[in-house]
């Protein structure tokens, strides 16, 4: 695993609702099922779970205002 | 692609600094406060543009954008390249900026410290990374990248993050400092980002900046946001839709105190508009605060001259 990988699967988690949610329920599994390494794993499984419900919310916002037919 | 930026303080729009310390106060352009902008001139020492905005734009929109950087300072900041990424930013990117950069010839640009995309996901805003040595080595890099397309180094911005970044092995100020430090970009200072983290994460602002190579800091960015989350777990957003809060001025003045360097302050407000006048008062509230610490400063060197 590399450091793109771990950014890639951030990334997946802020945007992705299903993926979110997977993770969440038990993020070492899922972790470790989308090819972090047991290290990564563990860092991810005391991840700042309120910042990240937030982080994703406030993403979720700034997509919607971009659409141009999106409901406010 | 190598485009003629006009060095810092070196154009001849006008030397339109409000001190002895030659700093500038100005004001983001979005397209609901252009009148207010236009018509106002003389109270606004330079406007920063979003790049990105003006990457596609028609030909009549790029040379109005010429025309405004005939008029006064203009500097480019762009938001989506992603440079604090352990990931090659892409060269087609860089080349945009270039070639706006040519185009304008602004008195500088910047960019956020932030990753964008991962794998093949748009995150569609700015992130911050895991604040590791992959992402500070990641960094610089790109950093280098950036230079060597664009002509000129950017100014490099602290981000605002709702999530303390996974995967960190380091906080924000040895990270910032150690890109600042090892690249040849000045920092762009946002201060408003700094508070939000710090009433997020817990951390002492001023210590921060005191941790921050003073002379680095080029620019600085003002702003408001709000609290949203549950009573108890309430994180502060940095919207750009509120008014600058005091206690952001406050931290204007404390780097006003520790830094000689002529300091372009940018006022950003990205809707939610106010009157115009409550953004030139705020404004005008930039250049107390950063006079507060320009008379430390002095004082502080007068002191030190008589001892």
């Amino acid at each position: 695993m590399s450091a793109p990988s771990f950014e890639a699967f951030l990334a997946k988690l802020y945007v992705d609702e299903g993926v979110r949610a997977r993770f969440l329920a038990n993020p070492r599994d899922e972790a470790v099922k989308a090819g972090l390494t047991t290290e990564e794993a563990e860092a991810l499984a005391s991840i700042d779970r309120v910042g990240l419900e937030l982080m994703a919310k406030s993403l979720e916002r700034k997509r919607q205002r971009r659409l141009p037919n999106a409901a406010a | 692609m190598a485009a003629a930026v006009v060095a810092e303080g070196a154009g001849d729009v006008g030397d339109k600094s409000v001190n002895g310390f030659k700093d500038r106060v100005g004001l983001g352009w979005r397209p609901a406060l252009a009148a207010g902008i236009l018509s106002n001139l003389d109270k606004i020492d330079i406007v920063e543009v979003i790049a990105d905005d003006f990457f596609d734009a028609p030909r009549h929109k790029r040379r109005a954008l010429r025309t405004l950087a005939a008029q006064t300072p203009v500097t480019l900041h762009g938001v989506s390249l992603g440079l604090a990424s352990s990931v090659a930013v892409h060269s087609k990117r860089l080349d945009q900026m270039a070639r706006l950069c040519a185009d304008v010839v602004p008195v500088s640009w910047s960019e956020h410290l932030a990753f964008v995309r991962g794998g093949s996901v748009e995150i569609g805003h700015l992130a911050a990374p895991p604040r590791t040595a992959a992402t500070t080595d990641g960094a610089l890099a790109n950093l280098d990248r950036a230079m060597t397309i664009v002509g000129a180094a950017p100014q490099v911005e602290n981000v605002a993050t709702l999530i303390d970044p996974p995967g960190s092995d380091r906080d924000e100020a040895t990270w910032v400092s150690d890109i600042v430090s090892g690249s040849r970009c000045d920092l762009l200072l946002d201060l408003h980002n700094l508070h939000a983290n710090a009433l997020n994460f817990g951390f002492n602002p001023r210590d921060f900046i005191a941790r921050l190579p003073a002379e680095r800091i080029a620019a600085i960015h003002l702003a408001g946001g709000k609290w949203i989350g549950e009573h108890g777990t309430r994180r502060l957003l940095d919207d750009h839709l509120h008014d600058v809060p005091d206690s952001v001025y406050d931290l204007l003045t404390e780097v006003g105190s520790r830094t000689r360097r002529p300091l372009t302050v940018i006022l950003e407000r990205d809707g939610d508009f106010p009157s115009f006048d409550c953004l030139l008062y705020q404004l005008e509230q930039a250049r107390k605060a950063l006079e507060r610490g320009r008379e430390r400063l002095s004082n502080e060197s007068e002191e030190e001259a008589a001892a």
